[in-house]
């Protein structure tokens, strides 16, 4: 293997594959870096065995071949290297790498030993633009369960049918689901469970102005928008049947102001207690309390004014959750509606008069019981 | 008709009291020895011969007496202690019935050695059978030396009840063993046919005491006990319970000084221990009480061996709280220290090593600047504990092996288990939270639906209110099937159907854990804070550690899980220098 290449080409595939290998591994080759010189140029890759990245950099390919090398080591001597062209070469198990003054050696292993990414076909694929993309992954994966012992939970359910495209994301606590017109397609209704680890680096890699193409073999997914692929293994079993759990009764809705509702919970926080961050909201007429009282710590009291239809009600909720959920809100109001204490409550941005973009986003949040 | 009662020779009377007073050489021994630290001895001497069969000599340095008490001490009911029955209540002394000396007297050959000022002769009394043979003038020093030999001669019924020479000789040394607990400033010495068994000298405190009794390890492993109430002071030691183990135990009870048995109070302080030792566990326990004037009655038997309590609930509930408050503390946690003394080897300080050093690189860094060697600052193992004030800095902490946190204490190390620290923390918050009707259930989005095995499911619905107190809420869905609409939310990775369904089988089956709770709230509750708290193998992050340590301390018995088991252990900084050879 022999190319030449700009030295922000070959930062800039650096850095993109690096942040998918893993910092601890028990398989040596997974630190590395796989480099492959074709005629078209040099392709880099990493994976984790869950989630790989590779892109497709231009470079000057004198001599075709492979090596993995050093991910970490090669992209903190590319960060440092005076803006000229740099020379890499193999030799045997190393990598030489010269640019102006400066020289290096590093051990590599043999391209051999590097796990093949998995073969996706894009032909068939599906497309979506990486706004579309990022939004719904932004406004949804935070949602997704950390606890280990539901691994279904721990994917963001995708589901792509006719004209529309949602992402779901819940841990048994709380949800997020956003419904995005996508464009009409003859498909008929698939759903991934896709680890949001693999979206994290479709976050990173995609602008919002890419079109980004998605295509599925077995069980792994690939999204692809210019030279650069990412990859991922999908989540196998069924989702929970979210539908049937949001609530279609709610009866008592109060809008108030998304700022105003986020720093009074987020005050009432800091009293909360660790474990449980428990606050107590209070609604009746044009005002809703906020009450925590902690034993052993104290308590906090406070009032924000909204317009409020229904029944008074008084219901708990861990402060955490509603405090990431306002996070993620994107308008000035938000609309809470609720049944009971104990029944679900929804979370939905108020979009301001002929603001009407036929982007659904719903959160749910299930209340803490009260006692009395 | 003649008479047929008569008023009994005092001879008779003294026999017959003897009977109740004296069974053995063992309680000759303690009679005397009561006699001397009645007398202010600051030191006794015992010697036996033939496990005190053949004699028993008890030799004091304390107040003496003159002729005339010395005389008026072998007869009964003379005491120098108790003048009306006023004085019986509020009593401060060993002795007070008066019959201890008279009554060794009358069934043994007994000799009086006293002196008391040094201006007058000493008095040397013979006495046989309770009569005086012999009364002469001496000299010695001052104090009282009483030597009784031929124990029981004229009473061969009794004389054949007596043990042989070595369980004889066994009981005199853990009655004097006993004693000394009680009074660790004053020195003890027991011989028997020429050999050393007991060599105490006074020492400074309790721990000292136990330390020359049964050796150094013994006193570590023991923690002190304070106490106040009503009137009532305890003092104490009890063992560690890291340290405890099931069988042997050593007890030991006192009143102002005076030892005596009271199983309920012993018992008192095994329920201070629970959930900190295994149920078969027996620890030790050495208590001092103090008692106000006219509280307890110690005339209930002759040797004193009983005393009654006017408010002995109150002095249980001391005993139990106590003990529980000295378990709350450092001092109670498991510890890495050994008390083997290490070789000391004194090693020179190097000069301040550089990064290259200890990773076996022979290349090290050069210093740039080399530290003067009259540089201010400590030197390395002066003392400055007690001068500088406790830093206000929290304790560093890192999770180790996904299983123990490592804390930096300014004294030395703490490792703790996480998940056995979770466990207490569980179980304390929800002990308190049945108090205040529960704690907060998070409501599911998805119910649980749960087929249980027919017992369980019983098991499940008898419990449910205890269970919804937990967090749990749980609904019977009839047939085998429960449905679960909310879970308590004990740490992020709670994976709550797992751990509802192995606390419901603990509960339906038993556990050793379960069987040792007072009571359905704390079976729920260990069962709850077993099966919910943090396993080993999960990573926590810097805040959650932080976290689960605060809430450790803040709990009342920070250092014992609830199966008894340490949740700290300590390695003191001492310990360290010393592994180190510093």
């Amino acid at each position: 293997m022999n190319f030449t290449i700009t030295r922000q080409n070959l930062h800039k595939g650096l850095a993109a594959v690096s942040a998918s290998i893993p910092t601890k591994t028990t398989l040596p080759v997974l630190s590395n870096i796989l480099f492959e010189a074709t005629s078209e140029g040099v392709r880099m890759s990493g994976t984790d065995l869950d989630v790989g990245v590779r892109i497709q950099v231009p470079a000057d390919v004198s001599l075709e071949g492979s090596l993995t090398a050093p991910g970490k080591k090669l992209q903190e001597i590319a960060r440092e290297l005076p803006d000229e062209p740099v020379r890499i070469t193999t030799q045997g198990d190393q990598i030489e790498l010269r640019c102006g003054r400066s020289h290096f050696k590093l051990n590599g292993l043999p391209s051999e030993d590097f796990p093949t990414l998995p073969a996706v076909s894009f032909e068939s694929g599906w497309q979506a633009t990486g706004e579309t993309l990022l939004s719904l992954i932004h406004h949804t994966s935070f949602a997704v369960s950390t606890e280990e012992s539901r691994p279904i939970l721990n994917g963001v359910l995708w589901e792509l049918s006719d004209g529309q495209m949602r992402m779901v994301a819940t841990n048994g606590h709380r949800l997020a689901k956003m419904t995005v017109p996508a464009a009409s397609s003859s498909h008929t209704t698939v759903q991934f469970i896709v680890p949001p680890a693999a979206l994290q680096q479709v976050q990173r890699l995609f602008g919002k102005e890419e079109e980004v193409v998605v295509g599925q073999e077995g069980n792994h997914l690939g999204f692809r928008s210019g030279g650069t692929e990412v990859y991922t293994r999908l989540i196998e079993g069924s989702y929970p049947n979210y539908d049937q759990v949001i609530p279609r009764d709610n009866d008592k809705w109060a809008v108030v102001d998304r700022k105003t509702l986020e720093s009074a919970v987020r005050r009432m926080a800091v009293v909360a207690s660790d474990q449980t961050h428990r606050i107590r909201m209070s609604l009746a007429k044009e005002q809703m309390q906020l009450n925590v009282l902690t034993p052993d710590l104290g308590e906090g009291h406070d009032e924000i004014e909204v317009q409020f239809e229904g029944d008074d009600l008084e219901i708990g909720f861990n402060a955490a959750y509603l405090l990431e959920i306002l996070r993620y809100m994107d308008t000035e109001e938000v609309r809470l509606g609720f049944k009971a204490p104990e029944r679900a409550a929804t979370i939905e941005p108020v979009s301001g008069e002929g603001e009407e973009s036929g982007i659904e986003y719903l959160c749910l949040v299930m209340p803490l019981r009260l006692l009395d | 008709m003649a008479r047929t009662i008569e008023v009994l020779p005092d001879a008779v009377a003294n026999q017959i009291a003897a009977g109740e007073v004296v069974e053995r050489p063992a309680s000759v021994v303690k009679e005397l020895v009561e006699n001397a630290l009645d007398a202010r001895a600051g030191r006794v001497e015992i010697e036996l011969a033939g496990g005190g069969k053949r004699k028993v000599r008890v030799a004091d340095d304390g107040l003496g007496m003159s002729r005339e008490d010395a005389l008026l001490s072998l007869d009964r009911h003379a005491t120098s202690k108790v003048r009306g029955t006023s004085d019986l209540r509020a009593l401060k002394t060993f002795g007070f019935r008066g019959e201890a000396l008279p009554s060794i007297a009358s069934v043994s050959r007994l000799t009086l050695e006293t002196q008391a000022d040094v201006a007058e002769p000493g008095t040397s009394i013979r006495v046989e059978g309770g009569r005086i043979l012999q009364v002469r003038d001496m000299a010695r020093t001052r104090g009282t030396t009483v030597q009784v030999e031929r124990l029981f001669f004229n009473a061969p019924a009794r004389a054949k009840f007596l043990r042989n020479t070595a369980a004889e000789t066994r009981a005199v040394s853990d009655a004097v063993g006993t004693l000394s607990l009680a009074h660790p400033g004053v020195a003890f010495r027991l011989e028997s046919e020429g050999r050393v068994l007991l060599d105490l000298n006074a020492a400074s405190d309790l721990p000292n005491r136990v330390a020359q009794l049964w050796g150094d390890r013994a006193a570590e492993e023991l923690i002190p006990v304070h106490g106040e109430g009503e009137g009532f002071r305890l003092v104490g030691l009890v063992q560690r319970p890291d340290a405890a183990r099931p069988g042997f135990r050593r007890t030991a009870l006192f009143v102002h000084g005076r030892p005596f048995r009271e199983p309920a109070l012993i018992r008192a302080g095994d329920r201070a221990y629970r959930t900190t030792v295994a149920p078969e566990t027996r620890p030790w326990i050495l208590l001092e009480l103090r008692v106000p004037a006219g509280s307890v009655d110690v005339n209930v038997h002759p040797t004193k061996a009983e005393v009654r309590f006017q408010n002995r609930n109150a002095v249980e509930a001391l005993v139990e709280r106590s003990i529980r408050e000295a378990l709350e503390g450092e001092a109670s946690a498991a510890t890495m220290d050994q008390d083997l003394p290490l070789p000391h080897v004194q090693v020179r300080e190097r000069s301040p090593a550089g990064p290259g050093d200890g990773g076996g690189s022979s290349e090290t860094q050069m210093a740039l600047f080399l530290r003067g060697d009259g540089a201010p600052g400590p030197e390395p193992g002066q003392e400055v504990d007690g001068l500088v004030p406790e830093p206000a800095e929290p304790p560093r902490l890192w999770q180790v092996h996904r299983a123990y946190i490592l804390a930096e204490v300014r004294d030395g190390l703490l490792l703790i288990d996480q998940h056995a620290a979770h466990e207490r923390v569980l179980f304390e918050e929800i002990m308190r939270s049945f108090d205040t009707g529960g704690s907060e259930g998070q409501r599911l989005l998805f119910p649980l639906t749960l087929r249980l095995p027919a017992a369980e499911y019983e098991q499940a619905e008898a419990l449910s209110g205890l269970l919804h107190q937990t967090g749990f809420e749980v609904e019977g869905f009839g047939g085998d099937t429960v449905i679960v609409h909310g879970v308590p939310a004990p740490h992020p990775n709670f994976d709550a159907e797992r751990s509802f369904r192995e606390m419901i089988e603990e509960l339906t089956h038993g556990s050793e854990l379960v069987r040792s709770a007072r009571n359905q709230h704390e079976r729920v509750a260990m069962s709850f804070a077993c099966k919910s708290a943090i396993k080993a193998g999960q990573t926590l992050d810097e805040r959650e550690v932080q976290e689960l340590f605060d809430r450790l301390f803040a709990t009342e018995l920070p250092y014992h899980d609830v199966h008894g088991r340490p949740t700290v252990v300590r390695l003191s900084s001492r310990e360290l220098e010393r592994k180190f050879g510093r």
